[in-house]
């Protein structure tokens, strides 16, 4: 879900662009030149899997994976999510390009908030704990930026409450679908290549 | 292919012999001017401005409506929605449901500023080559890493689309349908890790290739901007524009009823 061009007041533009500055510099510190390179192929499959549709009864919807970015890249999630949406911008015309600072920070943080909640996987153990997990971060990542985007649309004007609902509303059914894509992911990862996934601990090996 | 906007880049036009520093932030500005717009005339021109600019740019207008399609999905609900939520006295009811004039005056000024502005976004970028754009934004000061990152993320797609669509084929002839339920959910799962995990051993063996040849964190173009008294010229009317329809729209001299907003 993007938020489009041409409803924000200039207050919470400034406001999109200052919070995603702000989080892009926090987020990219001490960033290494090898990094740059992983930190893209990521955000070219975000991208990328953008275009894959779900059906969903007879309609289909479009993947956001805000989740998954944080899950393979931690922090870092958050400045890959700002690439994706600047071409986004830039190439489809998608959200557009006033409205990249709010987009980013509605779903780079979403993403923030997901891998907090990936990195509690590390106080349980059980059998299916990436999985739970992966669906957990997947879910929260979406509508945590269902909720910044229904929080955007309701301080720039009373007129936009019933677009905010709406569109809160919409993320619900998405939350779900994105919980089950990216929980697989999740499990898959661990068991095919565990070094992809972020915040990953030495594991403890007893006799 | 949709996703790719270089291939227009080549076209004569003004816009394309125009300095892309220049372009970038002279049409920037313009985009930022129409996105603080309050009024439907002024919106109005602002999309005339728009086609214009594209009229100039001469890109063909295939590859334009394929891009403006994407737009005008997004834009349709606030059609649907607005007029009859607006809060307060409805004009008439329709079907039953109240109708408010104000809320589909905002929602065609919602239209028209979203179709102008992703008009000019087209002209701008889809008037030179993509990695002149990012170099020109380096020069407009944006962070350095940024724009690698972009620039890799940018080259990286158009493999990692081929490589989702072969793989997308082999699911097919597999048997794979797409349905609406949990199984279906756990083999996109399962395939876009597999797409991140083919991706990104391919990238680990590119980054080492580029290593060896010298990398050291920045691109090297054969390419140097010029500016001339024309570049300047063109920055200083399109500028002008900008600054005379921003200041009709504030000065209130074509101000229609407006409530409830901003």
């Amino acid at each position: 879900m993007h938020i489009s061009e041409g409803i924000l007041s200039a207050p919470t533009l400034t406001v999109g662009f200052a919070g995603t500055a702000i989080l892009a510099a926090a987020t990219m510190r001490n960033l290494d030149m090898e990094e740059v390179p992983k930190i893209s192929v990521i955000t070219a499959v975000f991208f990328i899997t953008s275009l894959i549709k779900v059906p969903l009864g007879p309609a289909s919807i479009h993947l956001i994976l805000n989740g998954l970015v944080a899950v393979v890249l931690g922090w870092r999630a958050f400045p890959a999510i700002m690439l994706g949406i600047i071409l986004q911008a830039i190439i489809f015309g998608h959200g557009g390009v006033t409205v990249i600072g709010i987009n980013s920070l509605m779903l780079g943080g979403g993403g923030l908030i997901s891998y907090l909640v990936w990195q509690q996987r590390h106080y349980f153990n059980f059998k299916k704990r990436d999985f739970v997990f992966g669906a957990l971060a997947g879910a929260i990542g979406t509508i945590s930026s269902g909720i910044v985007l229904a929080i955007a649309l309701v301080t720039t004007g009373e007129a936009f409450k019933a677009i905010a609902y709406t569109v809160l509303a919409a993320h619900v059914p998405i939350m779900f679908i994105e919980a089950a894509v990216v929980g697989a992911c999740a499990e898959f990862l661990q068991k095919v290549k565990p070094d992809i996934l972020a915040g990953q601990r030495p594991v403890k090996i007893t006799g | 292919m949709a996703l790719d906007i270089d291939r227009h880049a080549n076209t004569q036009s003004p816009l394309q012999r125009w300095d892309p520093r220049i372009k970038i932030f002279s049409l920037g500005l313009l985009i930022i001017f129409i996105a603080l717009l309050k009024t439907i005339p002024m919106a109005a021109t602002a999309i005339l401005l728009a086609i214009i600019i594209l009229i100039i740019s001469a890109l063909p207008r295939h590859f334009l409506l394929h891009g403006l399609s994407f737009v005008l999905v997004f834009l349709v609900p606030f059609f649907i929605i607005m007029p009859f939520t607006y809060p307060g006295e409805p004009a008439f009811r329709l079907l039953g449901l109240p109708f408010a004039w104000e809320g589909l005056r905002l929602a065609s000024l919602i239209f028209l500023k979203a179709l102008a502005i992703v008009m000019i976004t087209f002209a701008i970028f889809g008037s030179s080559r993509f990695d002149i754009s990012m170099l020109a934004l380096q020069h407009l000061k944006c962070p350095k890493v940024i724009v690698q990152m972009l620039l890799f993320t940018y080259r990286y797609t158009f493999v990692f689309l081929e490589e989702m669509r072969r793989m997308h084929t082999s699911m097919c002839a597999r048997g794979f349908v797409a349905r609406t339920d949990m199984k279906t959910l756990r083999i996109f799962g399962h395939f876009i890790g597999t797409l991140l995990v083919r991706s990104f051993e391919r990238t680990e063996r590119v980054y080492k290739a580029m290593l060896s040849k010298g990398y050291q964190g920045e691109l090297h173009l054969l390419v140097t901007f010029q500016s001339g008294g024309h570049d300047y010229l063109k920055a200083l009317v399109v500028l002008s524009i900008a600054v005379i329809i921003l200041y009709g729209d504030l000065s209130g001299a074509l101000h229609t009823a407006e409530q409830g907003w901003y």
